[in-house]
């Protein structure tokens, strides 16, 4: 079963896409949480005090590319040029629009990606491109990071 | 904050307050930046509507979920969410709705 059709206009590669609903809907947690391997928080560095969003203490907080990606090394990731599957290592994609991220996926051990997308489901996806381009409202992949299954995160 | 007295909102405040959360949903459930959610032109005018909208918004929380907490402090005034709770929206809502009983604005 397809995303409801006003969800497939926002990511409109998904419509020639194949993917699959993986989760029912949820705003316990969200793209970066489940790229991080963890669905019990809502996870995004919002500089904002007040904020909901957990943030790991040591990452920095400010809405950037650079924020995510210091904080995924936090967990043993670090930058790679490609995103084919490469046995022994796990990889995440950071997406952004106009310079500010959007998304964050995480490749699965066949080689797909799964992504949960805001607060609404978790999707497995055969390539990144389905939820990129100039009409996603996630813009494209602006960073990939990989670390070895065999990572003990810092 | 001062006690304030809790109506039912009139039919034309909740006609107006559904078609912009459901707006604001549409647009927005798949982004993880709870400030540019905020941003979203529907969920300011939502704010703008005042703190009459108040018990509208901690209905729409209880059957529907959201991020509506930025709306609530900023209306309301309040944060009665311990920061310990940073992130975990279910134990967020629940602040927020426990808030809402003890000020009367729902059951």
């Amino acid at each position: 079963m397809p995303l409801e059709y006003y969800k497939e206009l926002l990511l409109p590669n998904l419509n020639r896409a194949e993917y699959q609903i993986t989760s029912p809907e949820s705003d316990r947690y969200n793209c970066i949480a489940w790229a991080a391997g963890h669905s019990d928080r809502w996870w995004w560095p919002d500089p904002d005090p007040d904020s909901d969003s957990y943030w790991p203490a040591t990452a920095p907080r400010a809405e950037t590319i650079a924020s995510l990606q210091a904080m995924f090394q936090q967990l043993g990731y670090r930058e790679c040029a490609t995103d084919a599957l490469e046995p022994g290592f796990e990889k995440v994609a950071i997406f952004a629009k106009d310079n500010f991220p959007t998304h964050a996926a995480r490749q699965l051990p066949n080689g797909n990606w799964t992504s949960k997308l805001g607060a609404w489901q978790d999707i497995e996806h055969q390539s990144l491109n389905a939820l990129a381009g100039n009409a996603s409202i996630y813009g494209d992949v602006d960073l990939l990071l990989r670390r070895s299954h065999n990572t003990t995160p810092l | 904050m001062q006690q304030q007295t809790k109506p039912d909102a009139p039919a034309n405040l909740e006609t107006q307050f559904r078609s912009l959360a459901d707006q604001w949903r549409r647009e927005t459930g798949m982004l993880s930046s709870i400030s540019q959610m905020a941003a979203h032109p529907a969920y300011q005018e939502i704010i703008a509507m005042g703190p009459d909208v108040i018990p509208l918004l901690l209905r729409e929380l209880q059957e529907r979920g959201g991020h509506w907490f930025p709306a609530l402090r900023a209306l309301s005034g309040e944060n009665p969410v311990p920061r310990e709770y940073t992130g975990r929206i279910p134990k967020i809502r629940e602040c927020w709705l426990e808030w809402g009983r003890r000020q009367g604005y729902i059951d």
